[in-house]
């Protein structure tokens, strides 16, 4: 049963690392030889098949398969799927801005190292020192600057989503609810006031224990 | 004897102990540490038993009633006993009426007040009728908490600490003024009169039942006793251990048929799942407690929280 749990996780991690390596691939190409107005058209199609695909890892936090707390995971699974389909997918009109290259690119990076971290784990029972030092460090970097890409990215989307009623619920209705997305995208930005430091403290615990067992080792 | 308090830590928490007589209370003891340390009053102190090496299992809490010898190794006239700081404490009775008088004032707010013309919304407000009747409940069952809290229940701790406060407020006020928002709406559709009759006599019923069950639990303690647990018996105890929590749930339910608004129901989904969470830990508690052995009698077979599912 181990053995079985290992492989699909295997098989898992190294599926969803070849879809942001292509990612990656693709924005960089995009950026050298388009500029970065062509990013996202040429990330479309990978960066939602590997982002949607991280929903199975709250499954995975559920069911125990993995250790992670369902609060780390939940927020920042959330983040990513809101902005790539809340806000990219759904106004076309942000899709060309610069900070599109910076959220993929930081996104894809920290992806990169993460899964090949995990799939390494699982294949062969350890990662190499250098790849557990790149997974437990990169977020120092990549977090500040994706996290400033997704703030950016809702932010600008603001004005495009209070001109366009889109996923708006008005009353009168027979269920008495309303819903507008624009103050929701506004809910949301607020959340990344205490979300954000809560993550990043996260992650530094979680390299200081990584770091220090490694050393132990 | 001499008492030596120390930290989780191992540190001293009153440097060279404190001296008692040999007949004395926790409480004695509470007092004493309070007079050295000034900031620490009892409502503050954690006062545990060291954990044993080898055994396992939550740590013993001393009870403040209880005489020190209890505690003490047999012969040996000293005692270790471990000090947690619980933090800044506020009665329960403060920390409930906080989080209920809040809605109690915020519906009101939006039902008489022109709040709506802030959303954009000008010109007179036609009021139905359930409008008028949800919001006389829902102020009624409010008042009727904070009513409860100062006169009918007591409390197996009698602090909590303050940061509850904040964190209680927050869920209360927020919840009230996300129903009353919705309910008091100048666009806001009415349900049909018998549907609205349904709701309102389901509440009616199931607040009266749920005063009843505050009734039984208070007659379970006596004034001065402090906490401890019994069997609840009588009307819905007979049959569901947390009756109490039971008969809340489907007076909102009632508010909820009657006013019909998603808002009233993430309530009501929300305020279910804490008390259940609660409930579930009280039952196996009781169930615990209670195990027929050493003269205990045995819990009964009971449903949790909501019949037929839990």
């Amino acid at each position: 049963m181990a053995a079985v749990k290992r492989a699909y996780l295997a098989v898992y991690n190294w599926a969803v690392f070849f879809g942001w390596a292509q990612v990656l691939y693709f924005a960089v190409d995009a950026l050298l030889r388009s500029g970065h107005e062509g990013v996202y058209a040429a990330v479309e199609r990978p960066l939602q098949l590997a982002q949607t695909a991280a929903v199975l890892e709250i499954l995975h936090g559920l069911v125990g398969l993995v250790r992670s707390p369902v609060s780390a995971t939940l927020p920042q699974i959330g983040s990513r799927l809101f902005v790539t389909w809340g806000i990219l997918w759904s106004f076309p009109e942000t899709r060309t801005h610069i900070l599109v290259s910076s959220l993929v690119i930081s996104w894809s990076i920290t992806e990169i190292i993460r899964y090949s971290f995990f799939g390494t784990k699982e294949l062969f029972g350890s990662a190499p020192s250098s790849l557990l030092w790149l997974r437990y460090s990169s977020f120092l970097v990549m977090y500040p600057t994706g996290i400033s890409s997704e703030v950016g990215l809702i932010y600008i989307a603001l004005q495009f989503i209070k001109a366009s009623e889109k996923y708006c619920i008005r009353m009168p209705n027979k269920w008495n609810y309303s819903f507008d997305y624009f103050y929701a995208s506004i809910l949301v930005l607020l959340v990344y006031v205490p979300g954000s430091p809560h993550m990043y403290t996260y992650m530094l615990g979680q390299r200081k224990k990584a770091l220090a067992n490694s050393k132990t080792a | 004897m001499k008492v030596s308090v120390v930290s989780r830590s191992g540190r001293e928490v009153v440097k060279g102990g404190i001296e008692l007589k040999d007949s004395a209370k926790v409480a004695d003891l509470q007092e004493a540490i309070h007079a050295k340390t000034k900031k620490y009053y009892p409502a503050r102190q954690r006062l545990t038993l060291p954990a044993q090496p080898g055994k396992s299992g939550k740590p013993v809490v001393l009870s403040q009633k209880a005489s020190l010898s209890e505690y003490c190794e047999k012969g040996s006239g000293s005692l270790t006993v471990v000090f947690k700081d619980l933090g800044p404490q506020v009665y329960y009775s403060t920390l409930f009426f906080w989080e209920y008088v809040g809605p109690l004032i915020i519906y009101p707010i939006f039902y008489y007040l022109p709040v709506y013309k802030y959303f954009g919304y000008e010109g007179e407000r036609v009021i139905h009728p359930v409008q008028t009747y949800a919001m006389y409940y829902f102020c009624f069952h409010y008042f009727k908490r904070i009513m409860e809290t100062f006169f009918v229940h007591r409390f197996s701790h009698a602090t909590s600490p303050v940061s509850n406060v904040f964190r209680n407020c927050a869920y209360y006020w927020t919840f009230g003024a996300y129903i009353a928002y919705y309910c008091n709406h100048p666009l806001y559709t009415p349900v049909s009169d018998l549907q609205m009759k349904i709701g309102f006599g389901i509440g009616v019923v199931c607040q009266i039942a749920n005063f009843y069950c505050h009734i039984l639990l208070r007659n379970l303690r006596s004034p001065t006793g402090s906490g401890g647990y019994q069997i609840p018996r009588g009307f819905l105890f007979n049959i569901v251990t947390c009756a109490n929590y039971t008969t809340e749930i489907y007076q909102w339910l009632g508010f909820n048929i009657a006013t019909q608004t998603v808002a009233g129901y993430v309530f009501l989904a929300v305020a279910a799942a804490i008390m259940t969470n609660w409930a579930l830990g009280k039952h196996s508690r009781l169930r615990k407690l209670f195990d027929g052995k050493d003269g205990q009698p045995k819990y009964p077979r009971r449903w949790v929280i909501l019949p037929p599912f839990l």
